[in-house]
């Protein structure tokens, strides 16, 4: 009896101590990210602009509406996808590649890692100005200069062009990124088993997919992750680099809640785009985890 | 290929990369040429060399933009979102480390979920919470917030991190009588130093970068910009004149990458023990 009593003295002492630890945690992530969260999906069976007090229950209208009488979320949606898969492929097989390179024993693999992550540094707000001045500014002198048609193109007017520049500048910007992942991934693969392939006469490029690829599984599968996750919610290059535009051209899913929210004062037509991105996010999310996971080698 | 071969390759290699690199921090370099050019010599030649050099750009930019006030909110903001993020974070994280429990495992889980929801589906209605307890509108505020953001990844690291600490030290300590603050703050935060900085670095860089949650909570409010959203407003009031552009873009990066180059280690070592953990 008086153990039992003693046991349970220390198992409500040991609960009172992690709960002081971990109270503040829960408390901010429920009241920052949780509560928000769920408010979101509540309103989006709901009309609200976002001022007044009261709300009306619509059930699934602000739904039905996304996806039969709304242009401009479905294009967002289409634009979204098109920039998320080509923004994964290059910046995955270039980062790779640069990886590999860095890899092969040269002088300064420091330095040149360092150099490559600067882009990743600036706020992404700024990388869109500078963009923006040089596709205005400096392709217009480069086609004075030397009257290639290429550069007299208008790479942020043309509404396919500016999918393309949007497209480029973030792999431009997120490559450092990537590249630093992938190398601390090729560092890991031992040497040894590298150099036996080596004598037993295979390739450089047979080595590198039957044996090296493998081997980086983890790193592939995060950064295939990681890039998919950013770009399906990217937003603050965008706004800065081409607004959206021209019309609505590049506008990604998260700059058309942000103005359905924020200019069009439709708070509860967002909180629904909020929920089919966050469903979208989340499905991807599993099926890579899923993915990847069978194909991880431990080294 | 010979081995003779394959020892020319690396210099090979090596003046490629260097080719390469130049070419990629090109834009870079024209923004710095165009920052210390006038207005006329842009429009008449962006790629030349500037024929006055001067820094006045620099000055009305600096003027126009309030920087040090500027500065110093978002010093602010980055501080106390960055402390906030590494006191709870690593007390939660420490904690659920130790405590093998289903209680224990079930926060856990509810802690670390948040890093798979996408900011943006949530934002319009954290705004609204926002609201509800004053913090929009204010710099304390807005750092606030992003302790519920970044604590999620924070707690993510401490938690992995803290398994392998022994468990013998903290026993012993127990055994002297330590009480339980001062068990943590002597001896357990300490041995957690590698990953307070590697959330350190990685946490402060993306709050002084961040530009989203400013624009939702601070917003129009002149005296409350952070250096982001000073950046964006210039963009729309100076529209062509580029060198003021550039200039402020410098005097933007330029803190974010002496923060990079003395602490350029640590934030290589974070990138990479958060996507191995990851």
């Amino acid at each position: 009896m008086a153990f039992t009593d003693q046991n349970k003295r220390r198992n409500t002492k040991e609960l009172k101590e992690f709960v002081g630890y971990v109270f503040p945690a829960i408390v901010f992530i429920t009241t920052f990210v949780s509560v928000p969260f769920l408010m979101c999906v509540y309103n989006s069976f709901r009309k609200w602009n976002g001022i007044s007090k009261s709300t009306k229950f619509i059930g699934l209208k602000n739904y039905y509406k996304l996806f039969t009488n709304d242009p401009t979320f479905l294009h967002s949606l289409g634009f979204t996808f098109l920039y998320a898969v080509c923004v994964v492929v290059f910046i995955n097989v270039l980062a790779l590649f640069l990886a590999v390179l860095l890899e092969s024993n040269i002088k300064g693999k420091g330095f040149f890692r360092a150099a490559f992550y600067i882009p990743n540094i600036i706020s992404l707000v700024v990388i869109g100005f500078i963009w923006k001045f040089i596709c205005i500014r400096v392709f217009d002198q480069l086609a004075v200069l030397t009257n290639d048609p290429f550069w007299q193109k208008s790479w942020l007017g043309d509404p396919r062009l500016a999918v393309v520049t949007t497209i480029f500048v973030s792999v431009w910007q997120g490559l450092g990124f990537y590249l630093i992942i992938y190398i601390a991934g090729l560092q890991s693969v031992p040497g040894d088993i590298i150099e036996a392939a080596r004598i037993d006469g295979a390739g450089s490029v047979r080595r590198f997919f039957s044996i090296t690829l493998p081997m980086i599984m983890a790193s592939v599968s995060f950064c295939v992750f990681y890039s998919v996750a950013n770009s399906m919610k990217m937003f603050e290059l965008i706004f800065s680099l081409s607004g959206g535009g021209p019309g609505i051209a590049t506008t990604p899913i998260a700059l058309d809640i942000y103005n359905t929210a924020f200019n069009s004062n439709n708070f509860g037509y967002g909180s629904a785009k909020s929920v089919i991105l966050f469903i979208i996010v989340s499905t991807i999310s599993v099926i890579q985890v899923r993915f990847f996971k069978s194909r991880e080698i431990e080294a | 290929m010979t081995l003779s071969q394959e020892r020319q390759m690396p210099s090979a290699i090596f003046v490629l990369m260097l080719c390469i690199v130049l070419l990629y921090l090109l834009p870079l370099g024209i923004m710095i040429l165009n920052s210390v050019k006038a207005y006329d010599e842009i429009m008449k030649n962006v790629l030349a060399l500037p024929e006055h050099f001067s820094f006045k750009n620099f000055s009305i930019v600096f003027q126009d933009m309030n920087y040090p006030l500027t500065f110093v909110n978002t010093f602010v903001v980055t501080l106390i979102g960055t402390a906030g993020i590494v006191v709870f974070g690593s007390m939660a994280g420490y904690k659920m480390a130790r405590v093998k429990t289903r209680y224990s495992r079930l926060t856990f889980i509810y802690c670390i979920t948040p890093m798979m929801v996408p900011f943006q589906s949530f934002m319009i209605t954290l705004v609204v919470v926002a609201k509800l307890f004053h913090l929009t509108n204010s710099i304390p505020g807005l750092g606030v917030i992003y302790w519920g953001l970044g604590v999620p990844m924070a707690l993510f690291l401490y938690q992995g991190f803290a398994k392998t600490i022994p468990f013998e030290l903290e026993e012993s300590a127990v055994m002297d009588g330590c009480s339980q603050p001062r068990l943590f703050i002597q001896i357990i935060f300490p041995l957690l130093k590698s990953v307070t900085a590697s959330v350190i670095v990685v946490n402060a860089m993306w709050i002084w970068n961040d530009f989203l949650l400013p624009l939702l909570v601070i917003g129009g409010s002149k005296e409350r910009k952070t250096l982001q959203l000073a950046a964006y407003s210039f963009m729309g009031q100076y529209k062509s004149e580029w060198q003021n552009i550039m200039a402020a873009a410098i005097l933007i990066i330029i803190p974010a990458l002496v923060i990079y180059l003395i602490f350029q280690k640590n934030i290589i070592k974070g990138l990479v023990a958060g996507a191995v953990k990851g």
